[in-house]
């Protein structure tokens, strides 16, 4: 499988924390195969270590003037919620945003996607569908080319039925 | 007949030169869950889920999705592209059991 | 299940939903017997165990319980409504609000919270089918009242929608007398509310799931797609269903399934186009299309889409829709189950309709709930068609499943599609 990643890989690893730890711990979660380059962005674990392995200990700042985090109120169920994030941004080859980051705190894996843009896609909008074990915070963490963290976060309640579900 | 891997691409019907063009995608694939035995351990298996997707413009890589099993089942993508020249853009999806799924919209001016 | 004459006993019961035409009585001496062709798992049946006990075979994942005890939709079935329950309060039980707060919101009970709304910020999500209970205590109730009411209300509101909790063995007696003392506790001033998304009185709807006919935003869509397969590929014996359907099925199909469900004279029953597929489908091509296989509601959905735009236009005024339509809304409004529901109880406005039901907001039936299935099941990443549907009610209502292409679900669903007359046909949909 050709490698696409937009930047050097030894970044790339180093990006996501400690490889080794990370691929061991992960191997058995996701099961994921030997032949897999990259290690494996989700992993079963709580969200505080999921941002610590993301993000170490930069600081990450409020998002919120430049974030649009779009995503229900109310979700019907926890299989299907809609996302999406829109970041202001001119998208240049000097000031674009590099990544973005969904997670849900309250899942067993925090860790939804990892979107990487380049200017070419013009604008940093991007959306998904994802899965939410229970109500609780959705982020979206936005990383720009110059290595700013932002962050913004919503409330999503996940709803049941009353009888049958 | 199974339906993994289907691809759906959607663009709008009119692109102009140099707009910023939205584009859904959708595949059909199980994105398989964790599983967990009586006692609540995790099965150790290969889970068969979709964990990147690279989308590709005039051959050129301009956006990565590395995914994991929060994301929903039959996944639904969406990005944007700025359209400077008709030609492929290309959704690749590659799951963990070495499945690789595609489709191509030719982007033409109208 | 022998058939003969059923006339129902007290047609006074059946509650007036429609103003004007007085509805003809149900007949049931001329339906026929029908032996189903659906898929195992989708035929409502029963195996026995070598310990002679009954196992439920059912779709995989679905609850396994045998509700034989309690009423179903079968024409065959004449079971009267469990008999009222009246009642006298235990004494020497000494009642605790905080074991009767987690009985009411227990999600192996009721829950009561599914209807009822009472004070806390762990009460999610609470529903609005039932009256607010957030200052019951206030109005100093009797306890041997609010336990008969519990037990089994219809002592006191013969046309309640609330389940006769006692009477249907869902809760103990010691568990009601602690129900009482929580219900007794709750007094004002009641906090103001935080959330109102937490009140379902104030509660958004829901938004539903976008453009159901989007290839990028259902994948029932792209499963539609597979009928064209089907289409076109030459069954066992030898044909296509191209072969006497000519010019594509966008062309051959378009106005087709609007008529549908109707009366198939060559069976003499009442059919849907899925129950209508089963038959005929290896009859002509000799391909198996048994009711809830995928091919089924592959065809389903790519004939179906063919009238997409086209307004339902089902006979609802011939002799024999006229009686099928009879029987059908009989059913509607016959109360089943271990909950003791009909479905007039959730789905007409004089029942909860357009109210939540826990976090599910109720549907009405007569906007026209019909002409969107078969629907995406997003939290089953399915296909459901309105059979599924049916029998899925099963679960809140405690009762067990009929076969998939029962005649008694074709009547109920000819009942309900003509409310959608008129409207235009958008296949497949999705939902939750």
């Amino acid at each position: 499988m050709k490698d696409r990643s937009l930047m050097p890989r030894r970044q790339a690893l180093r990006a996501l924390g400690v490889l080794g730890v990370g691929a061991a711990a992960g191997a058995l979660a996701a099961g994921q195969p030997a032949h897999a380059q990259a290690p494996t962005l989700g992993q079963n674990e709580s969200v505080q270590d999921a941002m610590k392995r993301l993000f170490g200990g930069r600081t990450i700042k409020d998002g919120s003037a430049v974030i649009k985090l779009d995503i229900p109120l109310i979700a019907e169920n926890g299989s299907v919620v809609p996302v999406a994030v829109n970041v202001e941004s001119p998208m240049t080859a000097t000031n674009y945003v590099k990544h973005i980051y969904i997670v849900a705190d309250k899942n067993r894996i925090p860790v939804v996607t990892r979107v990487t843009l380049s200017p070419e896609a013009g604008r940093a909008a991007v959306g998904a569908n994802i899965r939410l074990g229970e109500t609780g915070e959705v982020r979206a963490i936005v990383e720009q080319s110059d290595g700013t963290l932002l962050q913004v976060a919503r409330d999503v309640k996940v709803t049941v039925g009353g009888c049958g579900g | 007949m199974s339906d993994i891997g289907k691809v759906r691409l959607r663009v709008p019907s009119s692109i102009k030169p140099g707009d910023v063009v939205q584009v859904r995608s959708l595949v059909i694939h199980p994105m398989e869950r964790i599983e967990r035995d009586a006692q609540g351990k995790i099965v150790a298996k290969t889970y068969n889920y979709i964990n990147k997707v690279t989308v590709t413009y005039l051959g050129k890589t301009i956006a990565v999705f590395d995914t994991t099993q929060s994301v929903s089942e039959n996944p639904f993508f969406s990005f944007t592209f700025r359209a400077t020249d008709p030609g492929p853009l290309k959704v690749e999806f590659f799951d963990t059991t070495g499945g690789r799924y595609e489709g191509t919209v030719d982007i033409k001016f109208s | 299940m022998t058939r003969r004459a059923l006339w129902w006993a007290g047609l006074a019961t059946l509650s007036v939903g429609c103003a004007g035409a007085v509805p003809d009585a149900p007949d049931y001496r001329d339906v026929p017997r029908w032996t189903s062709r659906a898929l195992p798992a989708a035929r409502g049946e029963f195996r026995i165990l070598p310990d002679g006990k009954r196992a439920a075979v059912r779709y995989p994942g679905w609850s396994t319980r045998d509700f034989d005890r309690y009423r179903t939709y079968a024409y065959g079935d004449e079971r009267p409504e469990p008999a009222v329950q009246r009642v006298t309060m235990p004494t020497g039980i000494t009642g605790d609000p905080q074991k009767g707060r987690a009985l009411f919101l227990s999600r192996s009970k009721g829950p009561c919270i599914g209807c009822h709304l009472v004070p806390g910020d762990d009460v999610w999500p609470a529903g609005s089918a039932g009256p607010d209970q957030s200052r019951l205590g206030d109005r100093k109730l009797p306890d041997q009242y609010l336990y008969q009411v519990v037990w089994d209300a219809r002592a006191y509101f013969p046309k309640t929608i609330m389940p006769p909790w006692g009477a249907a063995g869902i809760l103990k007696a010691e568990e009601v007398v602690h129900i009482v003392a929580y219900l007794q506790t709750l007094k004002g001033p009641v906090a103001p509310e935080t959330d109102r998304e937490r009140n379902p009185f104030t509660r958004s709807k829901p938004a539903g799931f976008g453009d159901n006919l989007d290839p990028t935003n259902n994948p029932a869509v792209v499963l539609a797609d597979d009928g064209e397969g089907i289409w076109t590929a030459h069954g066992p014996a030898g044909r296509a269903c191209a072969d006497c359907h000519e010019n594509g099925a966008a062309r051959a199909m378009r106005g087709v399934a609007p008529r549908y469900p109707k009366l198939v004279k060559t069976y003499g029953r009442v059919m849907s186009l899925e129950d209508f597929l089963e038959m005929h489908a290896p009859e002509t091509t000799g391909r198996a299309m048994a009711a809830q296989s995928a091919d089924n509601l592959a065809m389903t959905m790519f004939v179906k889409r063919a009238s997409n735009g086209l307004p339902v236009n089902i006979d609802v005024t011939s002799p024999q829709a006229r009686a099928a339509l009879a029987r059908g809304r009989a059913t509607f409004y016959r109360k089943v189950g271990e909950r003791n529901h009909s479905c007039a109880d959730c789905h007409t406005p004089g029942g909860a309709a357009g109210k939540f039901l826990g976090g599910r907001l109720l549907a009405d039936v007569t906007t026209g709930l019909t002409r969107h299935f078969p629907t995406w099941r997003t939290d089953r990443a399915e296909v459901w068609d309105m059979r599924k549907r049916f029998q899925w009610c099963m679960t809140p209502l405690g009762m067990n499943m009929l076969a998939a292409d029962s005649i008694e679900y074709a009547e109920l669903e000819l009942y309900l599609t003509a409310f959608d007359n008129g409207k235009p046909l958008s296949v497949p949909g999705i939902r939750h």
